[in-house]
């Protein structure tokens, strides 16, 4: 009976051993994994070797106004960019008024995140990810109204989440899809694009009208934008 | 234990039962092991579900898809939330049932079992999902699966002691 009981306590012991030792690893693969985990959300990943029809389907923009407008006003934008949300808040209600609520005109926004900018990347996916939901214009001009505030924290996914909040997102899917590399591959893209069409800085803006090439404007004023309708309107 | 000798009178059955009972039962060790591999699986996950990290790192399959899905959550709570308490439930009454007091305790028996039982109709429902619905696959998930579907299955032995005993003689 001793000698059962000794072997019980024996048994036991081991199994304490063998859940602290699942433990001990347990909390070291968790740790390690969420680390590497909280890197690649807010950059440019990989995306391998793509042609020019690939890189251009998967670099899809996001349009204001009527998709089968004559011209195309293009914006490579980056959101932690002052000069953008000038763009994004001044300028824009201007062609809203000017050439888009009137289909002369489309506007189309893609994604050009600089690398001095930390939180430009995952503002970019995050709006994409307020996209999911058709709420993507909504987000994108709460997070340029509110770049102020986010711009200068060490971390702004707290802030994206809470505004994902205030629009009446539906908060469990936007955090997953935050939380995820959802939507990095096509900011990636955009990205390269931009880079392909020798785009140097935000905004910058192209206007294209027909067949012919983008035309890349030297400003992002809504007079710069007129000068070249206007041209676009005499060819 | 020593009840139990008692109402014996310290026959054969009784002394037979005293050895069983010193000795800790190992599916129920087994049920640990696996439900506390399950605790970090789904803690790994709503870490994820809830933004405490980055983007889920998947060597195959999409975990972002399925993660970022609608059926990802139930209302406010991220269905790993879910997952999370149902293994720590497990492990707790795993390492409860081994201490000789609960060895024979049929209520700790049929909370194991009935316990790991809906866990692993639960994560077959999600499975199903993964397969037919989102169409898309997160290796975590899939780790999770297989291991409810091993606690389960190291929940078996249990089903022997919810069976009434019969009276000694």
């Amino acid at each position: 009976m001793a000698r059962n009981r000794t072997a019980g306590n024996s048994g036991l012991t081991k199994f304490y051993w063998a859940i602290g030792l699942v433990a001990a690893l347990g909390v070291a693969v968790v740790a390690f994994a969420l680390r590497d985990g909280g890197e690649t959300a807010s950059a440019p990943i990989e995306l391998g070797e793509i042609d020019d029809q690939e890189l251009i389907a998967l670099a899809r923009g996001v349009v204001w106004g009527d998709p089968d407008a004559p011209v195309t006003i293009m914006e490579f934008g980056d959101y932690q960019c002052p000069a953008c949300r000038s763009f994004a808040l001044e300028v824009k209600p201007q062609l809203d008024l000017a050439y888009i609520n009137d289909g002369q005109a489309k506007l189309v926004f893609h994604d050009f995140p600089l690398e001095q900018h930390p939180h430009a990347f995952l503002a970019a996916r995050a709006a994409r990810c307020a996209g999911d939901q058709d709420r993507y214009h909504d987000y994108h001009d709460a997070i340029f109204r509110t770049q102020s505030r986010w711009s200068p924290m060490r971390d702004a996914a707290g802030h994206f989440r809470d505004l994902a909040d205030d629009l009446g997102l539906d908060a469990g899917a936007f955090r997953s899809c935050l939380a995820s590399d959802r939507h990095a591959d096509v900011v990636t893209a955009n990205r390269r694009l931009g880079e392909r069409l020798r785009v140097g800085g935000t905004p910058t803006i192209l206007v294209h009208h027909g067949e012919g090439p983008a035309q890349q404007l030297g400003g992002f004023q809504f007079l710069d934008i007129q000068r070249a309708m206007e041209a676009a309107a005499g060819n | 234990m020593t009840g139990d000798l008692a109402a014996d009178g310290g026959g054969v059955a009784s002394t037979s039962r005293a050895v069983v009972a010193a000795v800790p039962p190992r599916n129920r060790m087994f049920v640990a092991v696996l439900a506390l591999v399950g605790v970090f699986l789904a803690f790994y996950l709503v870490a994820h579900n809830l933004g405490w990290s980055g983007p889920i790192q998947c060597g195959t399959g999409d975990c972002g898809t399925v993660q970022s899905s609608s059926w990802a959550w139930v209302g406010p709570v991220p269905v790993s939330g879910i997952g999370l308490a149902g293994y720590l439930s497990l492990f707790a009454l795993a390492v409860l049932g081994l201490q000789p007091r609960f060895a024979h305790s049929r209520t700790v028996a049929f909370l194991l079992f009935g316990g790991a039982l809906v866990g692993v109709l639960f994560s077959a429902w999600l499975t199903y999902l993964e397969a037919f619905v989102i169409r898309a696959w997160c290796r975590y998930c899939v780790a999770s699966a297989v291991a409810i579907a091993l606690v389960f299955a190291a929940t078996l032995p249990e089903w022997k002691r919810l069976r009434p005993r019969r009276p000694a003689q």
